[in-house]
């Protein structure tokens, strides 16, 4: 029997508000343990939870960006259970009444759209960090209160590229939003995922089993396409899934069982009545979606109709800042959008990498970047000395054009001007011209050479070319 | 409903992480016979099931929220103030182990 | 007892703008009070912070009206630097960092708090017997309660020890013991008063009250009390109103509703003849007396929907108390996290607390919820939505605040009630609503009293007090000061 992959994802991702969701302590990451918390963060007795405005305009950005309907009247609940890292006893959170509901994503896989559906999205508290040392566990309770989105897709994916695919695309929007770091390495971005197979063209869902810390977006594809394979085996076997809740082991490169799902914890779900119903103003929405960042999916059409392929497109989206510059001195009215990209993605890429510096970092500006890729497009320097400059540019934060002048860069593209350096090529070279109508076609890039090193590299090296063809007609003429 | 004996009711105060003293599961169950008969009669009051579940006594317009401005945090030292169970800047427990619940993945 | 605390605010504030005493004199005079305490009603003491913030008071102008004078509060009220324990041995040597706004609010008008009062434990229960430090008994008659959950608070305005003493409503924890203590108890609208620093037991109905022995008096200090709080987000954002006006100014509705059923159940003689006779001196005055059918049905659910509601929310609301970041640390050596806070919450609560925690878990979890949780909840809309036709036609309800003498002490009981009288819980229902409600003297039997309540519309607390005032003007019982009887 053939069996479908259902799989559907939970994202978790931390807002990067100044203060937390419900207090006014400060998020910070990295500060001495508990030294980042105010009462509330405590549970003292008496202390009353108080929203964070920012945290709900980035949960409605997020929202948006996920084509979802966002709640304008906002709920919270108390998620009830005893936990060292959970001061309160119980987590706030949107159980009932989730501040987005029905989005969806759209994915490219294999070349072919695919929309995943967004169940929910909802606000609620991180918890407190534990450290385990031998026979004790400390808790830091600086992280208690982040603000978490959580985000739940419908069970839509059928495969690891998938899954893999939905996150990074999740990723990438909350990125591009400004909202959060989501860096699933160090946690600012949290993924469960719920896998189950099923008889091919069935619609009931099989048991399913949850896995857990999948902290790259690559593990993502090979957990899921490993637990395919696992439970695969077992059904193919006349074997049951169990369900379970798994982790991925980076090592082994496998799933492996955490504990079985036997005795679910009741979380004594209720409303939140510290809370009372908030309407969100429709200014305070408004406002929220229209400064939004403009999103990946909005960068991908633009750069297409600007000439870029899907790589350079997908390379220059991997970092928000490149777009961002990229995007500015495409404003700038640059000729050529490739030799923009290659001198940003190629040679200040390269050398940002290699001296470990920021994009912010450089010392020249976006009009100065143009000019040298103009120059570069209309011929005026080759691309050797586009080098040069831009390497000046970069290293002495000197300005192209007063470099191109006075290093003699200019390359003469005056027709008359080449044809005299032509004709004194081809008198010189006599010999490789007989070569030449003999057949031997690499004298003309010899001849080509030797016009450049004649003009001290300034004549343009495709006219030359043009001019000596004119001159020396096509090879082997006379064989 | 979960069936109430004397077993769901000490499995009830586990959940809330205390012990029920000798005894007092018996008075439980006691006191259960008049809160299900007092459900029932709650039951029984005409429309009650087509009423809307009231949290909060009334219900006003609110759209004020807190300006994501961080405050001056507490010292580690005054927060852990009442702590009994400290060890430098931080709390300290036994440390958890075994038959992990979902909840501390999260 | 006392030489100047007996007086109500307004007479001490008199006395002390025209320089007759000083807040000194008054806050030793508090605290002989309480060292003569008959009724075990203190916790902590703060006598010296007390007497360091009187000494810097050096003048009191004719508008500060609550400048210079004492206050006690409630032991559920966060008090910084004050040991506070709600009563509750899991709380014992938690001294809070912080003050609840409705202290610090008492603060910033001039008044000093000199210690705090005992409480049923964590405020879950109406006899005043339950606390970690025993019984609080009745000023008039040691043999009987004084009411809970705020007893302490109650039997410290009676006996003349303080003139103002905190409290907190969730079911009738301030109205039932003034009813008891021949006090004017009063819980301001849900919201009108923020919530920030009292330690919660159903915050759906927790509200902030106080004891006074005046409604002239408690008009002021809920001016004082009231009002947006940024630290609380269900405080109400509508504007503050200066509250002694309406009492002061007579400013009153004209239609007084009682429920005839509650008048038919009455059993007690005196107390249905004093009722019957303020409503008809009510009437004589010109205000328009109503009876209402407010349905049996609703009154007989009172009961369960108060004890579903609150013992559910209070399992949540003291979740916190786990000996971790504060209260006492557990005896012996907890192998785990959980054995940890097992241990502290079973040595920190008493009995009667795991009881009311385990019938509040159960109608909370998930295969319940529908049944339990959610019915109260349900039949709670329906009797606040019968409540708000009542208030579509009549400005106010008025009944007695007790129907009965206060209780013997063994005669109580802390098991759920089997067959509940609705008069015992008729108070709930300004809960339920977050009504503002006042209770006040209205006489006494065989020397012990019993009281009048008011309740109005939401955020009508201006009117509910200066019907208070007009009752007073006719019953002409205030600022008593129990005698004991026995």
């Amino acid at each position: 029997m053939e069996f479908e992959p259902v799989i559907g994802v939970e994202i978790h991702v931390e807002l990067k508000t100044k203060s937390k969701i419900f207090s006014g302590a400060p998020c910070t990451f990295g500060e001495e343990p508990n030294s980042q918390t105010v009462l509330f963060d405590w549970a003292f007795p008496g202390t009353l939870p108080i929203l964070n405005k920012e945290a709900v305009s980035y949960a409605i950005k997020i929202c948006t960006a996920l084509r979802m309907k966002v709640d304008h009247t906002l709920y919270f609940d108390r998620k009830n259970y005893f936990y060292p890292d959970l001061p309160k006893g119980y987590q706030i959170t949107q159980q009932f009444r989730p501040i987005g509901t029905d989005g969806e994503v759209v994915l490219q896989v294999g070349g072919k759209e695919r929309r995943i559906g967004v169940e929910q999205a909802h606000l609620e508290e991180d918890t407190a960090k534990q450290v385990h040392l031998n026979d004790i566990s400390l808790v830091n309770f600086n992280r208690c209160g982040t603000p978490l989105l959580e985000i739940v897709s419908r069970p839509d994916m059928r495969s690891g590229e998938e899954a893999m695919k939905y996150v990074e695309a999740i990723r990438e929007i909350v990125t591009y939003l400004g909202v959060s770091d989501g860096k699933m390495e160090n946690g600012s971005m949290r993924c469960d995922i719920n896998i189950s197979l099923r008889p091919k063209g069935t619609e009931k869902f099989g048991t399913k089993c949850e896995c857990k810390n999948l902290n790259t977006i690559q593990n993502i594809r090979a957990a899921v396409d490993y637990e395919i394979q696992r439970q695969g085996r077992i059904l193919s076997e006349g074997g049951a899934v169990e369900q379970e809740t798994r982790r991925y082991d980076e090592a082994q490169k496998k799933t492996v069982l955490m504990r079985k799902k036997t005795d679910a914890v009741d979380y004594k779900y209720f409303r939140e009545p510290n809370i009372v119903p908030i309407d969100l103003d429709d200014d305070f929405v408004y406002d929220a979606v229209h400064s939004m960042n403009k999103l990946p999916d909005a960068y991908r059409r633009e750069l297409r109709q600007r000439g870029l392929d899907e790589y350079q497109i997908e390379e220059l989206l991997k970092d928000r800042d490149f777009v961002l510059f990229y995007e500015g001195c495409l404003n700038l009215s640059v000729q050529s959008p490739t030799n923009l990209w290659n001198l940003l993605m190629v040679e200040i890429l390269g050398y940002l990498n290699k001296a470990e510096k920021k994009l912010s970092d450089l010392p020249f500006t976006k009009e100065q970047l143009v000019e040298l890729s103009d120059l570069l497009s209309q011929g005026k320097i080759n691309s050797r000395q586009g080098k040069e400059v831009l390497q000046a540019m970069m290293e002495e934060g000197r300005d192209p054009l007063q470099v191109v002048k006075e290093r003699g860069m200019e390359q003469i593209s005056d027709d008359g001007e080449v044809e005299k350096v032509v004709a004194e090529v081809l008198a010189a070279n006599a010999q490789s011209v007989a070569d030449w109508k003999r057949g031997k076609d690499r004298a003309l890039g010899y001849l080509v050479g030797q016009a450049m090193k004649l003009s001290k590299g300034k004549v343009n090296p495709s006219l030359a070319k043009e001019k000596i063809l004119e001159k020396i007609g096509p090879c082997g003429s006379e064989r | 409903m979960i069936k109430v004996t004397k077993e769901t009711i000490n499995d009830c105060a586990r959940n809330l992480m205390f012990e029920l003293a000798p005894g007092q599961d018996e008075l439980i169950l006691e006191d259960f016979a008049s809160v299900l008969a007092q459900i029932d009669f709650l039951k029984s009051i005409p429309g009650v099931d087509q009423a809307e579940p009231m949290t909060f006594p009334y219900r006003e317009h609110q759209r004020w929220m807190r300006e994501d401005k961080p405050e001056k945090p507490l010292s580690s030292k005054v927060a852990l103030g009442n702590s009994k169970t400290r060890l430098g800047n931080q709390v300290k427990l036994p440390k958890v182990v075994g038959n992990k619940n979902d909840q501390m993945d999260e | 007892m006392t030489k100047w605390m007996n007086k109500p605010i307004s007479a001490l504030h008199d006395l002390l703008v025209k320089g007759k005493v000083t807040p000194l004199d008054l806050v030793e005079d508090c605290i002989r009070g309480i060292e003569k305490d008959r009724c075990n009603s203190f916790e902590a003491t703060c006598f010296d912070k007390a007497r360091a913030e009187a000494k810097r008071i050096t003048q009191v102008k004719e508008e500060e009206y609550l400048k210079g004078i004492p206050f006690l509060a409630k032991d559920n009220f966060s008090t910084k630097g004050v040991e506070t324990t709600a009563s509750s041995r899991i709380l014992e040597g938690y001294v809070p960092l912080y003050d609840a706004t409705a202290v610090s609010r008492l603060r910033r008008a001039g008044m000093i708090l000199v210690a705090k009062t005992t409480m049923d434990e964590l405020a879950m229960g109406g006899t005043g017997t339950t606390g970690h430090k025993g019984v609080t008994t009745n000023p008039y008659d040691a043999t009987r309660i004084v009411g809970g959950s705020s007893c302490g608070s109650a039997a410290a305005v009676s006996q003349g020890i303080a003139p103002l003493a905190l409290g907190s409503d969730t079911g009738d924890s301030v109205r039932k013991p003034a009813s008891y203590s021949q006090t004017v108890g009063f819980k301001a609208t849900w919201g009108r008063i923020s919530r920030f620093g009292l330690f919660p037991f159903a915050t759906s109905m927790d509200a902030v009250g106080f004891f006074t022995r005046n409604v002239k008096d408690a008009s002021y200090v809920l001016t004082a009390l009231s009002g947006r709080d940024k630290m609380d987000m269900s405080s109400s954002s509508r504007k503050r109103e200066r509250y002694q006006n309406y009492v002061l100014e007579h400013r009153t509705l004209k239609r007084v509703g009682y429920f005839r059923h509650v008048l038919d159940s009455i059993q007690d003689e005196t107390i249905r003849k004093s009722y019957l006779d303020l409503l008809h001196a009510l009437s004589e005055k010109g205000y328009e007396v109503l009876a209402y059918d407010y349905p049996e049905a609703l009154l007989d659910a009172l009961y369960p929907t108060y004890m579903i509601l609150s013992c559910a929310e209070s399992t949540s609301n003291n979740a916190n108390l786990d000996g971790i970041r504060f209260g006492p640390r557990p005896d012996g050596t907890p192998q785990t996290y959980a054995q940890y806070m097992t241990m502290a919450r079973t040595s920190g609560f008493s009995d009667m607390i795991k009881r009311r925690f385990v019938i509040g878990g159960f109608s909370l979890l998930s295969a319940n919820q529908e049944e339990m949780f959610n019915r109260a909840q349900k039949a709670r809309r329906m009797i606040v939505d019968e409540m708000n036709r009542f208030f579509d036609s009549i400005d106010y309800l008025v009944l007695p605040a007790s129907y009965s003498k206060p209780p013997h002490l063994d005669e109580l009981t802390t098991a759920w009630s089997t067959k509940p009288d609705f008069l015992d819980n008729i108070l709930t229902i300004g809960n339920f609503g977050g009504y503002p409600s006042l209770t006040l003297p209205l006489g006494v039997e065989d020397g012990l009293p019993f009281g009048i309540n008011v309740t109005g519309r939401n955020f009508e607390d201006g009117y509910v007090l200066s019907l208070g005032g007009e009752i007073e003007s006719i019953v002409q019982r205030c600022d008593i000061i129990a005698q004991e009887v026995k």
